[in-house]
């Protein structure tokens, strides 16, 4: 196998889906006539601004807006007060059962107490974007420092200061399986190792943006760039309204990987909007957004791996500590992605795992694309090739021994119910990459590993979630779909054009989708945790298919033959000895009380709610599996690290577009290698030292070599065309692939992240010495 | 993007900016490029009350009189780069000039508003500083010399008064016998530096006769390696590499992309490869004639006796 | 149109400058402390260069200046008064055809969030212009300025190449030749 081939193991008959079709969204963007969130303007539209907390830890004393007021220009500056409701609740939109303290709270405007350094205080609106510098800088808040805790196990000491009155401790998760004790006893190998990841920025190019206004009819619309048009619901809380009368539009989206997940603009320009009766944009600006808005969790990982002298693991001692930041945000669900993936894609008899979250006064962490699925990664395959290398075993052969296969279970207790080509990834990027990297000069060293991983697509499973879709026929043939997906540019949308024409039996340029309006479109959930493929993606085949059989349907009615007769074939209705055009069909169905239109509704995989003991029948619906390939040249005498090659190969299931899936797998990793080498968001007891992209190292294109990928597609995905998930699950492995070739370059490990120059040289000075 | 409002002043001619300066004060900036200025202003870190364009007054002129280059104040980076005259008298300007941020920045971006900004870690003051450059310095009716070395007093500061603008900068053409080397490490291509290195040295029979050597940011401003410089003197090529450990001067800051040992140690390493670049290139005569491409790329030590791999590859990926 | 009464200050800011925005002749007035980028968008309207970073380091708002290529974030609109100025729209044919390096970013994937694409074709076409063979290392160091956060590069590199093989295979100035480059 070489990269850039996609290997199938069932064909199947397919004429739009699996192909590499140029994705239709993508031409207007490169005509540049996209209108992105901070593209739209409205006449009389105002402009708003949050002054935001100087401080991490602080009691407001006094607040003072009236200097800010008389600024002329300036229309209204709001405080918490003015709200009508002012609490964000953190919740999952749709979500029916309570998961530890996930539905925690904070202010949308701070009233009494500061827990983070860019806390949003006071809101400032304005006719021009020109008056707003000035005018939050004459809103007046007065402080007095509260001592504050900075890091996660410091959090949890007794005489910590408390960050919420309700404790520290937000979350915690409890594996225990299998006899821990006696499976440490027999192993011929114990392998120990503490890591730790950082804060980490999702930096997408697009900062945070939106427009809201108040329609005649009343209705608030907010169009924002997001990865949940739900959020309507927590608005409409917030501004006290019914939900029917909030609603949000998300634009194409310049880039979400969870940072756009939870609300970020939302409330504000629906509060400014409600209360001046006109429209309101708010942009964020880059500090503002590197600044404010939540983060990745910051890891600590203290990882014992048992294992037999032929490489068979027996045991996993795990402990994790996440950093929550000051609000609880989607902590307590994040860190349970990091608690079931937590072994990694293998066979694990005995495992003791204790993961916590704790609260601090740093900046709240939340989704990021990985979702805790990802940070996990980083130790337990440092761990695989530490312990490969201690046995003197192949890291290809001890992963191939122990991989998960159909059948197995989790440590959790949920049974693997699709197969694993795990293995087979691994032999790809081998075979694609070919003999070991030799150094470029005299002097430099280099290195190669591989790390493997799993990674859930679709939610948990007893959020009892669902995706609708609506497909329509126009009189003239060409199709409209209506989703509610938000499209974040992986082509969330164009996938489903691909999904209706490959069922419809039409050109793809027929098909248009509607997408993202919470009012207008059939609510498809969230773009997030690698679930619209399976969920909107679904949901689009349920109501293509059922379109189908209505149009045939009413064809057999009409020509008297059987359903079972009839095909739809190339914009047409092919029966025996004649065909029928598809404008003619319609007019069939029209005349005989057929629907021409349908609504398909996809229920996702259901399981049992988890305790904090966590034992389960099924946690997430499926997992994508893969594996990554890293060869590293070391400067040793400076510690700059130069990735010379990288592969990556995932089984996918179905490749819906094979461009797609090649993009996401590269980008991801990409991004992977970013928080592997550069990416860190630098804090000093809270306060957060990154001020812009010139601080914030966003790998460049001359930071990653290409990303060689190696699709193979089992057609065992539960998404449609047996499709899984591909948005997250590249975006682990780069952590440890790099922490390895490194590692097998220099002869030591750097275990915490990122892998600075810095840190590669003390470890081979340490290893020296 | 916040950007407090302030009044644009274009000024025609030198005497002109010079004036609206002196009347505004501490309220007046300068902008030429505005490469620094602009992104200091769009996030807050600056305000003013007027800015005085100064982009459009005459100070481009590149030429080479009496042994001199001479440089206008508002000569772009882009030009310095791909200038022949630029890279046959001072192969380090040029050379320079093209690790400076990135094609955007360096089409606006100008000599003498890098100089006046006076960023530690930038590319051009730690050239002018390792040359010998004097940079002239106007206020509208008098014109003076500062040495490049003494022109930056610390962190973002300068000698120059409210009203005195870069009008130019005059550097020696490099002479026979001269060779030249700039290293740089950065966390990415085009940040700014962790650590960066120029040197100047001439050989005769293989000694060092005199060298310059300078580094940027491991300090306040660009500093002369003085102890490097004295212990070169007579030195062999076999002998550079210790000399380039003569850093006890040397007291780096410690920020988000090195710590201050961090810099130290890689200064070291700098400076030897520098130093071993530099002298090869003087040994072979290759000082003008616009080398600046020549071993952009290398470290210089394949001459040193370290083998080369056995691969047979040259560069890397 | 912003107004000058709400802005705050002593003084009176207001500028008119006069630009040729992709061909078009483009007179305003407005706040003379508008860098070129929110002149652009806010007053003429031209929002295909986008507010990345604000620090002229993410590249998103790139556009040609009387032909060369800068960050238009980081240039106040007052300095280049009069330029001529190009963005990634204007290289679009009149009929909203996509010029040759745009097709190639659209069948090589090279967009996917598009965030950062109006930047990267400024600077991929700045890069072409001149004619001469970039290999692809040298595609890729020329990008060093212009993030994309969804790509991973690769296939922003393959459209480079692919676009600058098609101008070399039907000549330099091919296809629509008053457009920007590359095309």
């Amino acid at each position: 196998m070489s990269a850039g081939e996609i290997h199938s193991s069932k064909a199947e008959e397919l004429r739009v889906v699996n192909q590499p079709l140029p994705r239709p969204d993508q031409r207007e963007k490169i005509a540049g006539s996209t209108s992105y969130a901070a593209d739209f303007g409205m006449p009389g539209m105002l402009h708003a601004r949050l002054v935001r907390s100087q401080v991490p830890s602080a009691r407001i004393l006094r607040r003072d807006v009236s200097a800010a007021r008389a600024l002329p220009g300036v229309v209204a500056v709001f405080l918490g007060e003015d709200v009508p409701h002012n609490t964000v609740w953190v919740d999952v939109p749709g979500q029916t059962v309570r998961v530890a303290a996930l539905r925690a709270s904070m202010e949308v405007l701070a009233t009494d107490r500061i827990r983070f350094h860019g806390e949003p205080v006071a809101l400032v609106v304005a006719e021009e974007e020109s008056t707003l510098a000035r005018a939050c800088q004459l809103v007046e808040v007065e402080t007095e420092d509260v001592p504050g805790v900075f890091d996660p196990f410091e959090a949890l000491a007794e005489d910590a200061p408390a960050v919420h009155e309700s404790g520290n401790l937000l979350a915690e998760w409890n594996i225990d399986r299998g006899d821990l004790e006696e499976a440490f006893a027999k192993a011929d190998a114990v392998v120990e190792g503490t890591y730790s990841t950082q804060f980490v920025d999702h930096a997408y190019l697009e900062p945070e943006a939106g427009v809201a206004w108040v329609g005649d009819d009343g209705v608030v619309t907010i169009r924002v760039c997001t990865q949940v048009v739900e959020h309507y619901r927590d608005v409409a809380r917030i501004l006290g309204l019914p939900e029917s009368k909030v609603r949000v539009v998300a634009p194409y989206v310049g880039g979400g990987f969870g940072g756009k997940e939870d609300m970020t603009v939302e409330p504000y320009v629906a509060l400014a909007a409600w209360r001046t009766g006109r429209p309101v944009r708010m942009q964020w600006t880059r500090d503002e957004s590197l600044l404010a808005r939540a983060k990745r969790h910051p890891m600590h990982f203290k990882y014992r791996t048992a294992a037999a002298s032929d490489g068979t693991l027996l045991a996993e001692d795990i402990e994790i500590m996440a950093d929550s930041g000051a609000y609880a945000y989607l902590s307590a669900l994040v860190l349970l992605y990091s608690s079931v993936h937590a072994c990694g894609p293998y066979k694990v008899p005995a495992v003791r795992m204790r993961a916590r979250c704790a609260y601090t006064n740093n900046p709240p962490t939340s989704a990021f694309r990985g979702f805790g699925g990802m940070q996990v990664v980083f130790p337990y395959e440092c761990q695989m090739n530490r312990l490969a290398a201690k046995l003197g075993l192949s890291p290809d052969e001890l992963r191939k021994a122990n991989a998960l296969t159909r059948g197995d279970e989790l440590p959790v207790g949920q049974p693997i119910e699709t197969e694993v080509l795990l293995a087979q990834t691994i032999d790809a990027v081998r075979e694609a990459a070919g003999p070991a990297p030799q150094p470029s000069r005299a002097g430099k060293l280099t290195g190669r590993a591989i790390a493997s991983n799993f990674q859930s697509y679709g939610r948990c499973t007893w959020l009892n979630d669902s995706a609708a879709a609506w497909v329509g026929f126009q009189l003239d043939g060409s199709v409209s779909v209506r989703c509610g997906v938000p499209d974040i540019g992986g082509g969330q949308a164009s996938s489903l054009a691909q999904i209706t024409a490959e069922v419809l039996e039409c050109p793809l340029e027929s098909v248009t989708v509607y997408f993202g309006d919470s009012s207008l479109t059939p609510l498809a959930g969230t773009t997030t945790a690698t679930r619209q493929l399976l969920m909107s993606g679904n949901a689009a085949h349920v109501a293509a298919t059922l379109l189908r059989g209505y149009i045939l349907h009413g064809v057999a009615l009409e020509l008297g033959e059987s359903e079972e007769s009839l095909e739809l074939r190339d914009g047409e209705v092919v029966a025996v000895g004649r065909t029928v055009p598809i404008t003619e069909a319609l007019t069939m169905c029209r005349r005989l009380n057929v629907p021409i239109e349908a609504l398909g509704t996809f229920f996702g995989p259901k399981g049992k709610p988890v305790e904090k003991e966590l034992k389960t029948d099924r946690v997430f619906p499926d997992f994508t599996f893969g594996t990554h390939l890293c060869d590293v040249e070391v400067d040793p005498e400076t510690g700059e690290v130069t990735i010379v090659r990288y592969v990556a190969s995932h089984d996918v299931g179905r490749a819906i577009n094979p461009l797609s899936v090649h993009g996401q797998i590269s980008g991801a990793a990409v991004q992977g290698i970013g928080m592997a080498l550069l990416e860190e968001i630098t804090l000093d007891h809270g306060v957060n030292l990154t001020g812009g992209l010139f601080q914030y190292l966003v790998p460049t294109a001359t930071d990653v070599p290409d990303i060689e990928t190696v699709v193979l597609e089992s057609g065992e995905g539960l998404g449609p065309f047996g499709a899984r998930g591909i948005g997250e699950p590249p975006i682990g492995p780069p952590l440890a692939a790099v922490a390895s070739a490194v590692a097998d370059a220099i002869g030591a490990w750097v275990t915490d992240l990122p892998i600075t120059p810095e840190r590669v040289l003390k470890a081979i000075e340490e290893s020296r010495a | 993007m916040f950007v407090k409002p302030f009044r644009y002043e274009r000024a025609e001619d030198l005497a002109h900016a010079c004036e609206i300066l002196r009347s505004h004060g501490d309220g007046a900036k300068a902008i030429a490029g505005g490469q620094s200025l602009m992104p200091m202003l769009n996030t807050g870190l600056l305000d003013c009350e007027v800015l005085v364009d100064i982009s459009h007054i005459d100070l481009e002129d590149v030429g080479v009189r009496d042994g001199y280059l001479e440089l206008g104040g508002l000569v772009r980076h882009a030009r310095l780069a791909s200038d022949s005259r630029v890279a046959n008298s001072q192969p380090l300007i040029a050379t320079a000039a093209r690790h400076v941020g990135n094609a955007r920045v360096r089409n606006r971006g100008t000599l003498g508003g890098s100089l006046a900004h006076a960023d530690p870690s930038a590319e051009l003051p730690l050239v002018m500083t390792a040359i010998g450059a004097k940079v002239l310095a106007s206020n509208g009716s008098e014109v003076r010399e500062i040495a490049a070395e003494e022109l930056a007093t610390s962190f973002l500061s300068t000698q120059l008064a409210e009203d005195e603008l870069v009008v130019a900068v005059r550097v020696p053409v490099l002479g026979e016998g001269w060779g030249w080397s700039f290293n740089e490490i950065t966390r990415r291509l085009g940040d700014f530096a962790v650590a960066a290195v120029a040197v100047l040295l001439r050989t005769a029979e293989g000694k060092v006769l005199e060298a310059r050597v300078a580094a940027g940011a491991v300090g306040k401003t660009p500093i002369r390696l003085g102890g490097v410089e004295a212990a070169l003197s007579g030195a062999s090529r076999d002998e550079l590499a210790e000399r380039a450990q003569r850093l006890d001067e040397v007291d780096p800051p410690s920020d988000s992309n090195a710590s201050a040992a961090y810099r130290k140690k890689v200064l070291g390493v700098l400076v030897r490869r520098s130093l071993l670049e530099a002298f090869d290139r003087a040994g072979v005569g290759e000082s003008g004639a616009g080398g600046a491409d020549a071993a952009e790329s290398g470290a210089g030590e394949s001459g040193s006796g370290e083998s080369t791999d056995g691969s047979g590859r040259g560069e890397g990926q | 149109m912003t107004s000058g009464g709400a802005l705050a200050g002593p003084f009176e800011n207001e500028v008119t400058l006069s630009f040729e925005v992709n061909g078009r002749r483009v007179t305003r007035r407005g706040p003379g402390h508008l860098s070129l980028l929110r002149w652009l968008r806010d007053l003429v309207g031209v929002t295909d260069p986008k507010y990345g970073c604000g620090e002229g380091v993410c590249g998103s708002c790139a556009v040609q200046v009387d032909g060369q290529v800068v960050s238009s974030c980081i240039v106040l609109a007052a300095q280049v008064d009069g330029a001529k100025i190009e963005t990634a729209s204007g290289m679009c044919g009149d009929d909203g055809s996509l010029s040759g390096l745009q097709q190639a970013f659209h069948e090589h994937h090279a967009a996917q969030c598009g965030f950062c694409t109006p930047g990267m074709l400024m600077a991929a076409a700045s890069l072409l212009e001149d004619g001469r063979h970039r290999s692809r290392d040298e595609i890729r160091e020329a990008l060093h300025g212009n993030l994309c956060r969804c790509t991973g590069y690769g296939p922003i590199l393959d459209a480079i190449e692919a676009a600058q093989a098609g101008r070399e295979a039907t000549g330099p100035r091919a296809g629509s030749e008053t457009k920007l480059v590359a095309g």
